[in-house]
């Protein structure tokens, strides 16, 4: 037993040897093709010298270059049966070849001489050899086409003919490309003669267009001899029209463009591969660093070509994407991404998203100063259809089918199908491509984030099914690169997982084809004892839909952030709360008393522990106590409670982390820092230029502020404004509001409970008052959930004065959809209803809709008949309270209203809201 | 159609009920059962947005009979005249009924605070100590933080009114931070000063604090140092109730052989709530609720809401109970207070249990007009005297006019605020 293990050693340390060999082979391959001073001859002769280092038996192992009509060999080169051979292409053509040949056979298993990565390894040293040879040869055009312009300078008049001449001899097919050029240039200019010329060069065009029309006879063939004849009477032409310089400038032009051909053919191509696009950029990279531009057409149409391969082919998306992303801003993008052979995948929505929010910011940083200080984390991907591949690769095809059992299957079998996924293998490829980011990253913490293509169709509501997930990142090289296949496994598994699957058959998206998108982040953060985190993070969005008091306008916008990783602020928790500030108005808060400002600080955050690699929640006073001074900014975050006063320390000096009362407010960074400007101008600027309101996520490290997502607001379900229909019948409408309206729809509401404002107004006793309160828990408790609706008087949950509104806390209205105060000029329940319930926060946190009343308004209804004669469940539903049946009404709408239902419909645009009977959906 | 609740009335009517048994003359029940003086004024201040907007702000000073006024300012959307009021003349017994020589008023202005960002707050703040400069004063009329206002308005307060007088005034205001005016000993105060009188309670009735047992309703500010002093002086506390904010309930925990604050200090938030599972840890249970009145001891303690007890709630009562020390304002109803009475539990009402608090801001005025501040030590040592001698007052005459501590206590109010006045020939 132990000799195998120790044999097994033996190998694996044999294969690490052979890995490190080769990647020393590789990194000195490429040391010496970035050197680009060195003569070619020289060049490739090193190149000779270094490959065989990399080979398993080096001392064995034989190397030829043959490239054009130079062969380079190392001594002894002979071709034997143990050889491989890879094609070196430029262009597309073939322009040599690399051979590697061992002397004598070797070892070897199954078959095979070279080892998997050494066949790799050669392939891979092919594409740089041709890559450069290709750098060499245009550089060598370049330096002949200047030599040319040397040689004409001091006889211009016979400069462009000297070109035309050389091309004629060497490139018959752009000479004539250029001769139509400049004959379309010349009839644009009016020439008659062109004209002319024209028709004769487009006559056989005519006949094609007759023989379209007549019969399906074939394209006559230009003769090419005729072709050159009329090119020189073009170019006659030319002379007598234009000067010499207009000519060459032209010349120049139309060379330029012929050059970066390939690029647009590639991209245009919609069979070319991802790889084959990333291709024609990089060499399109290595062109325009000669100086060789596009014309501005040509850049324009390859803008959009590329916006739909790598995004969307929306067409709102890419009106506003040509305009601000550049061709070489895809360098960077193409370098990292990770993607199978044939991969003909896009980004998906999220990295879109993002990519371009991140352009226009740059490109607007010239007018707005505060855009500098924003980043965008460093990011891999994998194209979508790397979740077909994977399920491809690994035969897991009928996975695929998941989707159509009944859900309570799929539930039931979701856990084992995450182990399939996670048990199954990357293609190499893949793993090689992780590797490399990996490498590139470090140990810095990642997130791994899912980008698919049904989340922009679908929006906000369905991202969240999807998972995101945080990794430390920490341990060896192979540990990390398993890990961060580990967590990719688990979100390809998650778009097969339950919730997903019900939404999509919900909205009738089941038989979309879903693809899966991966980001792969570093964690905006640092290091604050064992745990890795954001100084903040948050989420901000151009409209403000939970408007804590009147004064507030829907675009001053709302952020909500907190202490860590974001993932408290983006999913809602039930027990903490998130800092709001509106960047329009950011001096009125939520929170103003000092019960409130303490109550609802944030308590807890999300961190990445990096000693035990796992993702968890602490608590912030925990880290301030033990760790504060690693907090970044803390002064700015934290304030000060003593002796009755909430205090902003001045600086780090007045913070003592460990004895003060310390609570996140984020006052100093509101008042002192330029941030709640920054995200307001950034709100502000997207939405003007994305020509929709937004909704971004960010995170800051204590130095820069972080964009990490960018999305129409309008994806996110809650906020979308709603039709407010016009042909309901009068005697179905149950109130409408036309102040303070959010964005929504409360759909299906079975129930109201309704505390009549007379009724509760003429109550004198305070126990009566107090249990109209309780009767309202108790139904909150009875009632199905988010199906029932709260209607009454004044500010609820008022801790003041119980004759303003009902007495309820949070945890006695938490189940209703809705809770509706109703401003009543004779109850003393006006003229200001609070959006500022103290609980305010809590609704928002629970998604409950909020809408003020005001029923002796102009114009708004508000049947009060129908909800004092309807037949009331009181003393059914909680018989204790029957004597208060005057005051509280419980009423069941499908009972009361023929069937129907009450469905609420919120637009804040109109500042329209209609409560209505309908028939249930 | 009913009419809508007046607390001016209930007021009122309060004060005639206690004026006709104590037989006070028409003129005596027109002054004191109405306001000396009201102020009602506007404040215009300028808002962020450049505009102007006008508040409308009041001070009223019911009496300064015993003293110059004392009460809060509150700012508040539904504020009414009528409320002010009430709270003033509310002020008038509770310095009276602990005898330090002040009278009561109220203040306030219609806002909403939630409306108005802090700098349009300090202008109001501002706003409306222009108002009032020439009628308030730290001989006048006192003014402390109350709903919705804090030490932070307090402060800009005091700030306009030295400007106005140019001097320095710490004494206008109370409810400051110490070093800027503030005295030491105000987190203690109320739960101290519970408990004084507790101790001064269970001499009288013969019980020996070493062989007595408690429990509290609340575990906030008040309870814990009550708690704290109360465990000193040797009584043993088996439960508290307290608010759990994760749960958004109520519960009670219970250790028989005595909660531990030194223990719970460590484990309980700023606003409270203690943490179960380490208190689990450490020993205690975690019952329900009402636990804390069902629990077999000698004294309970309500610190925590209004309107708790009922007469439900005071046959969940042990029968062992002896005294009911209200820390809290209004924890016990028409009802229960009826049936605390029928069982002849000895009950020391909130305006004299609770009034720890303004008779520590009546020291903290004392010490800003000499400009010189006490040690804690003096003013818990301060506080003791005056709540025992206002202890004594109230069961003396309890017990001589056979009277519940409760009307006992406004008795004793209402008839010094009536002897000052007729002392200085108003009446």
């Amino acid at each position: 037993m132990k000799a195998r293990n120790d044999n097994k050693l033996e190998n694996l340390l044999k294969d690490l040897q052979e890995r490190k060999k080769e990647l020393n082979c590789l990194y000195k391959v490429e040391e010496l093709l970035n050197n680009p001073q060195k003569p070619l001859e020289d060049l490739l002769r090193d190149v000779l010298d270094i490959i065989p280092t990399g080979w398993q038996y080096t001392e064995l192992c034989l190397v030829r270059i043959s490239y054009k009509d130079q062969v380079l060999e190392t001594p002894g080169f002979e071709e034997t049966p143990w050889m491989i051979t890879e094609e070196i292409r430029i262009q597309e053509k073939k322009a040599g070849d690399l051979t590697v040949a061992y002397s004598h056979e070797v070892p070897h298993s199954q078959g095979q001489i070279f080892l998997e990565e050494e066949i790799r390894l050669l392939r891979t040293i092919a594409d740089r050899l041709s890559h450069t040879l290709l750098h060499y040869e245009l550089k060598k055009t370049f330096t002949k086409w200047q030599g040319i312009q040397e040689d004409f300078s001091h006889n211009k008049l016979e400069k462009w003919r000297a070109i035309m001449e050389t091309l004629r001899r060497s490139d018959k097919k752009l000479f004539i490309y250029i001769s139509r050029k400049m004959l379309r240039n010349l009839c644009l200019s009016g020439s008659e003669q062109a004209n002319k010329l024209l028709k004769t060069f487009n006559m056989d065009q005519d006949e094609r267009r007759m023989a379209v029309s007549d019969d399906n006879r074939p394209l006559i063939k230009q003769k090419m001899r005729r072709l050159l004849e009329l090119s020189d009477q073009i170019f006659h032409l030319a002379a007598e029209t234009m000067d010499e310089d207009q000519i060459l400038y032209n010349i120049e032009k139309w060379i330029q463009e012929d050059k970066s051909k390939f690029l647009v053919k590639a991209i245009d191509n919609p069979n070319s591969s991802l790889h084959e696009i990333i291709d024609a950029i990089t060499r399109y990279r290595y062109i325009e660093a000669e100086g060789i531009k596009l014309s501005s057409s040509i850049r324009k149409g390859l803008r959009v070509s590329l916006v739909r391969r790598f995004f969307y082919d929306q067409l709102e998306f890419i009106n506003v994407a040509k305009k601000y992303i550049e061709v070489r801003d895809y360098y960077d993008i193409v370098s990292h991404i990770i993607f199978h052979a044939d991969s003909r995948g896009s980004l998906g929505g999220k990295s879109a998203g993002l990519f371009l929010a991140s352009r226009i910011l740059e490109n607007l940083t010239s007018k707005y100063e505060v855009f500098k200080d924003i980043q965008v984390p460093k990011t891999w991907y994998i194209p979508s259809d790397g979740l077909i591949n994977f399920l491809y690769y690994n035969d897991m095809e009928e996975v695929n089918e998941q989707k159509y059992k009944n859900i309570e299957e799929i539930r039931f079998e979701y856990p084992n199908l995450i182990q399939i996924f996670k048990n199954a293998q990357f293609p190499a490829r893949i793993t090689d491509g992780l590797k490399t980011a990996i490498e590139d990253i470090g140990d810095h913490p990642l997130v791994v984030r899912s980008s698919s293509l049904l989340e922009d169709r679908l929006g906000a509501a369905f991202s969240g099914k999807y998972k995101s997930l945080f990794l430390a990142n920490r341990g060896s090289k192979e540990e990390r690169l398993e890990r961060l296949k580990d967590a990719i496994a688990e979100i390809y598994a998650s778009t097969f997982s339950p919730d997903p699957i019900e939404y999509r058959t919900e909205k009738g998206f089941l038989d979309f084809n879903e693809e899966m998108g991966i980001m792969i982040q570093e964690v905006v953060g640092s290091r604050m004892g064992p745990y890795f985190l954001p100084a903040f993070s948050g989420v901000a969005f151009s409209n403000n839909e939970f408007r804590w008091t009147p004064r507030i306008d829907r675009n001053d916008g709302l952020i909500r952030m907190t202490l860590g990783l974001g993932t408290r602020v983006v999913d809602r928790v039930a027990d903490d709360y998130p800092v709001l500030v509106a960047p329009g108005k950011p001096d009125l808060r939520v929170n103003t008393t000092m019960d409130e400002i303490l109550r609802y600080a944030p308590r807890r955050a999300d961190v990445i522990n990096l000693e035990t690699n796992v993702f968890e929640t602490i608590n912030i006073l925990d880290l301030v106590r033990h760790y504060g001074p690693d907090i970044p900014m803390g002064h700015d975050l934290f304030s000060k409670v003593s002796d009755g006063i909430i205090e902003t320390p001045a600086s780090a000096f007045f913070i003592n982390y460990e004895k003060d009362d310390l609570i996140l407010t984020f006052e100093g960074l509101f008042k002192r820092t330029a941030f709640v400007q920054e995200v307001r101008i950034m709100l502000e600027v997207l939405q003007e230029v994305l020509g929709t309101p937004v909704d971004i996520e960010f995170a800051h490290d204590g130095r820069h502020l972080n964009l990490l997502q960018c999305r129409p607001q309008s994806f996110a379900e809650e906020s979308t404004p709603q039709e407010i229909p016009h042909d309901i019948p009068a005697q179905d409408i149950l109130f409408s509001a036309d102040r303070h309206v959010s964005n929504g729809d409360v759909p299906d509401i079975r129930y109201i409970v309704y505390v009549d404002p007379e009724g509760y107004r003429k109550l004198s006793e305070r126990s009566d008052l107090l249990n109209v309160g309780k009767v309202v828990g108790w139904l909150n408790q009875i009632l199905p959930r988010r199906e029932f609706i709260l209607m009454g008087p004044g500010r609820w949950g008022s801790r003041g004065d119980i004759k303003l509104g009902v007495s309820v806390t949070y945890s006695e209205i938490n189940n209703t959809a809705m809770l509706c105060e109703i401003a009543w000029k004779k109850g003393n329940f006006t003229p200001e209803l609070s959006f500022g319930t103290y609980f305010f926060q809590d609704l928002v946190e629970a998604s409950i809709r909020y809408l003020p009343l005001y029923p002796d308004g102009n114009g708004s209804v508000f049947n009060r008949e129908f909800l004092l004669n309807a037949d009331n469940q009181l003393s059914r539903l909680c018989g204790e309270f029957s004597y208060l049946q005057n005051v509280v009404h419980v009423i069941h709408v499908p009972a009361a209203a023929q069937g129907k239902i009450l469905r609420v419909v919120l637009n804040a645009d109109q500042e329209r809201a209609l409560g209505y009977f309908a028939v249930p959906r | 159609m009913g009419e809508a609740y007046n607390p001016y009335k209930t007021a009122q009517a309060q004060f005639m009920k206690v004026a006709d048994l104590l037989g006070l003359d028409q003129s005596s029940k027109d002054l004191l059962g109405n306001t000396q003086r009201e102020y009602h004024f506007s404040i215009p201040v300028r808002m962020d947005d450049g505009t102007v907007k006008v508040f409308r702000g009041f001070r009223v000073q019911h009496s300064d009979a015993r003293g110059p006024c004392k009460g809060g300012i509150r700012f508040h959307p539904h504020e009414t005249i009528d409320t002010v009021r009430a709270l003033a003349m509310w002020m008038t017994w509770k310095t009276a009924v602990v005898d330090i020589p002040l009278g009561g008023g109220k203040g306030g202005v219609i806002c909403d605070p939630h409306n108005l960002s802090m700098r349009e707050q300090e202008g109001i703040c501002r706003g409306w100590i222009r108002q009032i400069a020439n009628d308030i004063g730290p001989l006048r009329d006192v003014p402390a933080p109350d709903v919705m206002t804090n030490n932070q308005h307090m402060l800009w307060m005091m700030d306009e009114y030295e400007s106005i007088h140019g001097g320095r005034y710490p004494g206008v205001i109370t409810g400051k931070p110490v070093g800027v005016g503030g005295s030491l000993g105000r987190t203690e105060a109320t739960g101290y000063g519970l408990i004084y009188t507790v101790r001064e309670a269970m001499k009288e009735l013969g019980m020996d604090p070493k062989n007595t047992t408690a429990s509290f309703q609340g575990f906030g500010n008040v309870s814990q140092y009550a708690i704290s002093l109360l465990t000193e002086l040797g009584s043993r506390i088996v439960a508290a109730s307290y608010w759990d904010q994760a749960d958004r309930k109520a519960y009670t925990f219970r250790k028989e052989s005595g909660l531990n604050m030194e223990e719970l200090w460590p484990i309980t938030d700023k606003f409270g709530s203690i943490n179960k599972d380490k208190a689990r840890d450490l020993g205690y249970e975690i019952l329900d609720e009402n636990a804390w009145l069902e629990q077999d001891v000698d004294i309970l303690l309500p610190c925590a809401l209004e309107n708790q007890i009922n007469a439900d709630k005071v046959k969940m009562m042990s029968k062992k109970v002896k005294i009911i020390g209200e820390g809290a304002n209004g924890p016990t109803n028409l009802d229960g207070d009826k049936a605390i009475q029928d069982r002849g539990i000895y009950m020391i009402p909130d305006f004299l249990a609770n009034a720890g608090g303004v008779t520590c801001s009546y020291f903290e005025q004392v010490q800003c007009n000499m400009n010189y501040y006490w040690e804690k030590d003096e003013v818990l040592q301060k506080l003791d005297t005056k709540m025992t001698s206002a202890f004594h007052a109230v069961h003396e005459l309890a017990k001589k006019r056979k009277l519940y501590m409760r009307d006992a206590a406004y008795v004793i109010s209402i008839e010094r605020v009536a002897h000052a006045s007729k002392l200085r020939g108003w009446l």
